[in-house]
């Protein structure tokens, strides 16, 4: 009896086990009530909702892992995706297509490495900065735009990120292949291993001789990067690009990662949390539509998805808790024992 | 003792920068557009500022003590929406304000219970609370307008006493309240002590649980009262009450140098900070007739203002 | 004479005009075990993290076959071949023991592009097999048990190319099997011509492993002798130094003792402390004495509400207290001077006046505001009756000097006007004449009535301040002593985990 009780703790401290078990609960629930929640039309729409999402927070999450945080991506996709719209729709500049897209991944990617360098040259805390971010870049957005909307992105595209290969829309494939690639980095390179290194201590970091300032460049150099590439997957979609695209996106993208088990000090993580919480977050509104609440439910869906945030947090810090109190009787000892210090207790100044 | 030095240990580098800047730019107005600068018509114009103006005060505390709150925005549309349909069940002005008000502090209450309760990240916290409350608001109200609530009442965010706009001195007492408050008192002195080192605060035998539970409630009951002042001056209280004030509220904070990581600022450079950002925002758009000038403008103060402080005064990072 | 690997040549470190390290030159040998004893305090810390790296001397160097070490630089060490293993400190709790053993230094392939994931593994489990562990190489270090905590880190010393082992304290949470294993592996990497600097409490330890041993003192080096040319009497004499027969100020003090103030009873906290019970009367300085880690610190945590406390019950004055509060600890009349004045003790970019009134502002208000005039005589008082060196009540506290830090926060805890004030180790890093200022403080106090529990690592001040002399061991009070009469050696034999038997002159 204890035993099992044992295991069911150990599995639902894995973040992933509750995230599957909520998803297949709520699915199993609305399916009963409508099983066309379970047609392929739908999956698919959840998928491609949750695209742009679980590809920018490949990158969120590697910054937030290095315990800083980025709250600007919204914006960000929004100037974005005026500039891509600007460039190659063929109402506006009417460039190729092989020069709109790769300067709108090179802009997203040096405006990450701008971010950062504000972060670790200039010292600045990140939420700091991605705030000033976030109000700046939406206003050089708006005026981009200079209050027009743009239509008339190149035709190839637009169909592309609709139906892609094998009928999956580009940003789906494209989100799988992100979640490859950054999963590699997280497990097989050495500059993932070092990222979660310098978010778990910082301290035996600096004794290890990591630099934290290049670490922390790449992660968001690489979430702009992202951004960017999302943008240029899921955008065309849209029948037009408004200034307004992407405004709340930053606050669900970090939702999401703290959802999917990432320690927001840092160090602890795991992708796999993250794409579940991704796709539990967005299943709220097509849910809604399918327990046929119409109208007025879906509009429930912010304070839906608050309130999954705040069971969240709130099972976390349960369990976090009766870990510690677990362990105790272990590590207290321990912890006074390994803090040598003899004399060092000379002046801060 | 050197200059730098004495730039180090001169205490009041934030007022002094924040200072010369509202000079350089009243002064830059004054030449390029001199009608700007004449009081009345900047008391006029001053009625945007004041709700942000009241939530700008707790944030201060909070993030003195190392905090932050994310919800105050997403608060405002809780209380708007419950201060309209009380109205409307009730028709009674009165006890919607109360409501709005109850509602506010028991918003504020669960981010103070979160918080120093059960110990998450107030970040994390308000983050969550942002999109509850907000979804609250929304799913309440099934995205419907209440208005009409009387010339009377929008007389209080509207109205003008000796030629100064009503909650102008509803502002000025919270805001001597909380000077005071934050320097006076020994929660004031507490407050300071743990943005600099919370685990020392709690050795000298502070109940800090106790006081960033207050702090976090209070956040939420002017959240109440910034809301009452919203809806007044819209005579419309709706979901969408205080959109991205969060943001506008912490830039005004933090340009008011207060630090981010806690212990340093006063309510004084918080009024300086909202002065600022007013004042740029209405010379802005004034200026060039374009409003999203206005956030580029903000933005970037808010990340060179830090940029300069950290020349000025090298980092203090615990 | 044997090959000298590493020669370490007139050391001199200082922290605030102390010195930590004055003048220390000693040879470490290939294939030696030397053992680096002292006291807490003695500078074997100070020592330690020159030489790994961490910090850099103020003067002096250590030359590795002749050639310098760089100073400061933990990698261009460790790529010298010194590695250091500090307890736990430089652990990535969140990481598994593989990437703890690598990162840093990952092994690659495909071009040094990826991770050789199978590679680093099997090296870890070879290692960790090496050490006699069977640890899951894929569970996160902060969830394992400290001792095998201990052995990730271990195996992360010797996972690098070493020529210079260095083991701080290694056997400190290890059972006797485990330190018996330990033991074996340092000889045989002694066999292989490494060099093992070897830190530990544990004198029998020493004994058994070590081939000579060097003894710290105050900072300064006492000898470095061959292991077999002492016996352990030698060995706690000179660690003890001259000065512990012929301590300043000892004099007879019994008979002058009020009623019973604090009265501990059965005081708990599972896998920490246990069946603690002592009493404190007024006028009394009880002396806590013991190793670090032996649970001196967590007893007065759990006496001032702000450590965890699982039973038993504490009395003051007559008075029950109840544990788990701070503010009722203080209404009750107890004061903690806690022993990181920096971190727990001082809010140091506050002003020198903030801090002497933080802990009884209270106290300073007039119709609720704090009154500036109270609190600027407050601050005024305490600086003079302290003597506290520092440029005024307005000048941030992190400015003064060690010594006058630690004066300011017994002032802070004076201010509250305790009935029981509890001190732990109130001169750590202080210099010599503040220190004596403090003792003599702490006296003046006592005759005045106050009831003082002082914990303390060195064992003179122990020895000089004390009425009465507590001594913990592994969470237990192992004995006491009469303060007037107590030797060092009865003392460090109650203090030392082994049971070994110290001649005690009586």
């Amino acid at each position: 009896m204890n035993a099992l009780a044992d295991i069911a703790i150990k599995l639902l401290r894995q973040r992933e086990v509750g995230l599957v078990l909520l998803i297949l609960l709520v699915t199993a629930i609305v399916s009963l009530v409508d099983p066309g929640f379970l047609d392929d039309r739908n999956l698919k729409d959840i998928l491609v909702r949750s695209a742009p999402t679980v590809i920018v927070a490949c990158g969120v999450m590697l910054v937030v892992v290095t315990a800083e945080i980025d709250i600007s991506v919204g914006s960000l996709m929004a100037l974005l995706a005026a500039l891509m719209g600007l460039m190659i729709s063929h109402n506006e500049w009417q460039l190729s297509m092989w020069i709109g897209i790769p300067t709108v991944l090179l802009c997203g990617t040096l405006i990450g490495l701008l971010t950062g360098a504000l972060v670790t040259l200039g010292n600045v805390p990140s939420i700091i900065v991605t705030l000033g971010l976030l109000t700046a870049i939406r206003g050089a957005t708006t005026l981009l735009m200079g209050g027009e909307n743009i239509d008339g992105l190149p035709d190839e595209l637009q169909t592309l990120s609709k139906v892609g290969p094998a009928g999956m829309p580009l940003g789906v494939w494209t989100a799988v292949a992100v979640l490859i690639v950054t999963q590699i980095i997280i497990t097989h390179t050495p500059l993932g291993r070092r990222l979660f290194a310098l978010g778990s201590s910082d301290y035996s970091a600096r004794m290890t001789g990591l630099s934290a300032t290049r670490l922390k460049l790449f992660a968001f150099a690489y979430t702009g990067f992202l951004t960017a590439l999302a943008t240029v997957v899921d955008v065309p979609r849209l029948p037009k690009i408004e200034s307004g695209i992407g405004s709340g996106f930053e606050l669900l993208v970090v939702t999401c990662v703290v959802v999917g088990g990432v320690s927001i000090a840092g160090g602890r993580g795991r992708l796999g949390g993250v794409v579940l919480s991704v796709i539990l977050l967005t299943m709220v509104r097509p849910v809604l539509t399918f327990l046929d609440v119409g109208e007025a439910g879906e509009k429930w869906t912010k304070a839906i998805q608050g309130l999954f945030i705040l069971i969240a947090v709130i099972t976390d810090t349960v369990v976090s808790r009766s870990r510690r109190g677990g362990a105790r009787n272990t590590s207290s000892r321990g912890t006074q024992v390994a803090v040598p210090r003899d004399a060092t207790g000379g002046p801060a100044a | 003792m050197s200059i730098a030095d004495f730039m180090k240990r001169f205490p009041w580098w934030h007022e002094v920068i924040l200072g010369v800047l509202l000079a350089g730019l009243l002064s830059v107005v004054g030449v390029v557009n001199p009608q700007f600068l004449n009081l009345k018509g900047q008391l006029l114009l001053s009625r945007h500022l004041w709700e942000f103006a009241l939530l700008a005060l707790p944030m201060t505390l909070i993030i003195l003590t190392g905090g932050i709150d994310l919800s105050v925005g997403a608060s405002m549309g809780m209380c708007a929406v419950a201060f309209g349909l009380c109205h409307a069940n009730t028709g009674s002005l009165a006890l919607s304000c109360l409501v709005c008000l109850l509602i506010g502090t028991a918003g504020g209450a669960v981010n103070g219970w979160l918080v120093s309760r059960m110990n998450v990240h107030p970040l994390i916290v308000t983050l969550a609370t942002y999109a509850t409350f907000r979804g609250l608001a929304e799913g309440t109200s099934q995205g419907e307008s209440y208005s009409q609530f009387g010339d009377g009442f929008s007389q209080l965010a509207r109205g003008m006493w000796w030629g100064v706009p009503i909650p102008a001195y509803l502002f000025a007492l919270m805001a001597i309240t909380c000077a005071l408050y934050l320097s006076k008192t020994p929660s004031g002195r507490y407050i300071y002590a743990i943005g600099h080192n919370e685990l020392a605060t709690r050795f000298s035998g502070a109940n800090v649980d106790r006081l960033k539970f207050r702090l976090y409630t209070f956040s939420g009951f002017m959240a109440g009262l910034a809301t009452i002042i919203y809806v007044s001056r819209f005579d419309t209280a709706k979901a969408d009450a205080g959109t991205g004030f969060e943001l506008d509220v912490i830039t005004a904070v933090v340009v008011g140098g207060t630090s981010i990581y806690g212990g340093r600022g006063n309510i004084g450079g918080t009024v300086l900070g909202l002065l600022l950002i007013h004042e740029t925002r209405l010379f802005v758009s004034r200026q060039w007739q374009i409003e999203e000038l206005r956030s580029i403008v903000i933005g970037l103060l808010l990340i060179g203002s830090l940029l300069l402080y950290r020349v000025v005064r090298p980092v203090h990072r615990d | 004479m044997a090959d000298s690997l590493i020669q370490v040549d007139r050391l001199f470190k200082s922290y605030g005009g102390v010195h930590a390290l004055e003048n220390v030159t000693l040879d470490l040998r290939a294939g030696e075990v030397h053992a680096l004893c002292g006291e807490n305090g003695a500078g074997k810390s100070t020592l330690i993290k020159i030489l790994s790296g961490v910090i850099a001397p103020d003067s002096g160097e250590v030359r590795i076959d002749g050639r310098p070490l760089p100073a400061g630089k933990v990698h261009a060490t460790e790529d010298a071949g010194v590695v250091a293993m500090h307890q736990e400190s430089t652990v990535f709790p969140d990481l598994d023991a593989v990437d703890n053993l690598f990162v840093g230094r990952e092994l690659r392939r495909w071009g040094g592009l990826l991770l050789d994931r199978s590679a680093m593994r099997k090296q870890t489990s070879d290692l960790l097999a090496q050490l006699g562990e069977d640890i899951d190489p894929t569970r996160p270090v902060g969830e394992l048990p400290i001792a095998q905590r201990q052995m990730v880190a271990m195996a992360r010393a010797l996972s690098r190319d070493c020529r210079l082992l260095i083991m701080d304290e290694p056997t400190a949470s290890l059972s006797g099997r485990e330190t018996e294993f330990l033991l074996q592996l340092v000889r045989k990497f002694c066999e292989q011509g490494v060099a093992v600097l070897y830190v530990s409490h544990r004198l029998e330890e020493v004994f058994q492993i070590a081939d000579r041993v060097t003894v710290l003192r105050d900072g300064r080096l006492v000898e470095t002798r061959d292991i077999s040319s002492i016996n352990t009497d030698d060995l706690i004499r000179m660690m003890v130094g001259r000065e512990g027969a012929e301590l300043v100020g000892r004099q007879a003090r019994t008979g002058s003792f009020g009623g019973d103030v604090l009265r501990v009873n059965n005081l708990r906290r599972d896998g920490v402390f246990e069946d603690v019970s002592f009493t404190v009367r007024a006028g009394e300085v009880v002396g806590l004495a013991g190793l670090v880690g032996a649970g001196r610190s967590e007893v007065a945590r759990a006496l001032f509400g702000i450590g965890p406390c699982d039973g038993g019950t504490i009395t003051v004055a007559g008075q029950e207290l109840p544990t788990g509060s701070v503010a009722k600890a203080m209404a009750c009349g107890l004061a903690l001077v806690p022993e990181d004045r920096q971190h727990e003790g001082l809010v140091l970019p506050m002003s020198v006046g903030a801090n002497l009134s933080l802990a009884v502002l209270r106290s300073l208000t007039r119709n609720g505001f704090v009154s500036n005039r109270l609190e600027q005589e407050l601050a005024e008082h305490q600086i003079a009756a302290l003597s506290v060196r520092t440029a005024g009540t307005a000048a941030a506290a992190e400015t003064l000097s060690g010594g006058n830090q630690q004066k300011l926060v017994v002032g802070k805890w004076l201010a509250s006007r305790p009935r029981v004030l509890i001190l732990d180790e109130p001169t750590r890093g202080v210099d010599v004449g503040a220190k004596a200022q403090l003792h003599r403080l702490i006296r003046r106090l006592a005759d005045e009535g106050m009831a003082t529990l002082m914990i303390s690592s060195e064992l003179p001040e122990i020895l000089s301040v004390s009425d009465r002399i507590l001594v913990i061991r592994e969470g237990r009070i192992s004995g006491e002593l009469d303060g007037v009469n107590a030797t060092p050696e009865q003392v460090l034999a109650l203090a030392l985990p082994d049971e070994r038997e110290v001649a005690v002159p009586s």
